[in-house]
């Protein structure tokens, strides 16, 4: 029986729907495009959703799906361009904390630290720590074992620990 | 006692406040002895407040008006078949909100412990909301806030330990109850979401009770009754987080320090 989506929690869901896909896509311009692609991918999928069950952790399942979709169509027309790198990842990945009153020195290297790590890591780094779903719920989002989430994870945070012992000298010169 | 050595999971699921229960004590032997680990621990902790703050202020941007309207049913997906379904499902909502309603006011009558529940959740609303004052007494001053808290609420305290779940005790203030003041104690997380614990002295010969809930707006209440003292914990945290916290809360009480 199809179902409405409930609308309260579903705009709710939007701010933290917005964070995770400035992650995925390193750029604010095209993170609220992932979104509103996602949100009108829910609406036409809104009969998966079962009724009771966590409306985010499927609203990302349905974001991380339209995002490597879209990204397999746009390297599929750039094969002739690059067809290295995109594991790591880190090149494309450029969020820029505008100057404001949170962007702290300290943040700004950490964000380029996170932007260093291969993506496939950066995002469930970013799904457990600040997205705070459940293992099980990010192995579900990323359609990957629950192994695997861990393995990343541990990859990811023992990355991000080498790099604060040892910046390397050429984040310090980028603006 | 010949524990499972400590993996990496444990590790992490330590850090993220998702560790099974019965870890917990191995997780935090080990971290005791190996300071190594203990500095592992640390620094994970550190990653997610790092990207917490880095990336939380996203979080109160206004959110741009075509993805709001985009959360909004699209007309090409609109049916009337759905209605008559909506709408039942809509009376069930009402009529369960009424029902309970009318519990609380009849509940409240009788002077039983849902009364605390409801004030514990109308505290929590008004002082977790707080961004700047959220308590009284700091906890950097946890004795004298132990104290005064036992003093005025007539029910001795301890301030039990939540950091197991990621929490951490900013402080806490006297609330108004019914007839004696109630004691809360706030706790925040990494995420900056907060718990309340509230306790309120009962006139003696109420029964013990297990762990009720209810949820009102969204803020979840686990309750009950121990050695004529009434508690709540209250959160806007699903209610597994929440009853995990009340269990811990439980059982520290139940065995008080010192």
């Amino acid at each position: 029986m199809p179902a409405a989506l409930p609308h309260p929690e579903l705009v709710a869901a939007i701010p933290r729907l917005r964070r995770y896909a400035r992650v995925l896509t390193g750029e604010p311009s095209r993170a609220d495009d992932l979104v509103q692609d996602t949100l009108a991918r829910a609406w036409e999928k809104r009969e998966l959703w079962r009724a009771g069950s966590d409306l985010r952790a499927w609203l990302f399942t349905i974001m991380h799906n339209v995002f490597v979709n879209q990204r397999a169509l746009a390297r599929r027309d750039a094969r002739n361009v690059s067809l290295d790198g995109d594991e790591s990842g880190g090149e494309s990945w450029q969020l820029s904390v505008r100057a404001t009153q949170y962007a702290r020195v300290e943040l700004m290297e950490m964000m380029q630290q996170v932007g260093r790590l291969p993506s496939e890591q950066r995002e469930v780094l970013l799904l457990a720590a600040v997205e705070e779903l459940r293992y099980e719920e990010i192995a579900e989002v990323l359609a990957i074992p629950i192994g695997t989430v861990m393995s990343r994870l541990s990859r990811a945070r023992d990355k991000l620990r080498r790099m604060v012992d040892e910046p390397p000298s050429a984040l310090k010169v980028i603006k | 006692m010949n524990a499972l050595p400590i993996s990496d999971a444990d590790l992490h699921a330590y850090v993220d406040g998702r560790l099974a229960r019965e870890r917990l004590a191995a997780v935090e032997e080990a971290l005791a002895r190996d300071a190594a680990l203990a500095q592992r621990v640390a620094d994970y902790r550190a990653q997610n407040a790092g990207l917490h703050d880095m990336l939380d202020p996203w979080l109160n941007e206004a959110i741009p008006s075509r993805l709001l309207a985009a959360a909004t049913q699209p007309a090409n997906v609109r049916s009337r078949r759905w209605w008559p379904a909506l709408a039942a499902a809509a009376s069930l909502v009402v009529g369960v909100a009424l029902g309970w309603f009318a519990r609380d006011v009849l509940l409240e009558r009788g002077g039983t412990p849902t009364t605390f529940a409801r004030q514990a959740v109308f505290a929590h609303v008004i002082y977790a909301a707080d961004a700047r004052r959220p308590v009284e007494v700091q906890a950097s001053e946890a004795q004298s806030l132990v104290n005064w808290l036992t003093k005025r609420v007539g029910q001795p305290a301890h301030a039990p330990d939540l950091s197991s779940m990621g929490f951490q005790l900013v402080g806490g203030r006297l609330v108004a109850g019914n007839e004696k003041p109630a004691a809360l104690l706030m706790y925040e997380n990494a995420d900056r979401q907060r718990l309340t614990l509230q306790w309120r002295k009962l006139p003696p010969g109420n029964e013990e009770t297990a762990f009720r809930y209810a949820v009102e707006n969204g803020v979840g209440v686990f309750y009950w009754i121990d050695d004529d003292c009434a508690y709540a914990i209250v959160g806007r945290v699903d209610r597994g987080q929440l009853l995990a916290a009340a269990r811990v809360v439980y059982g520290q009480l139940a065995e008080p320090k010192k």
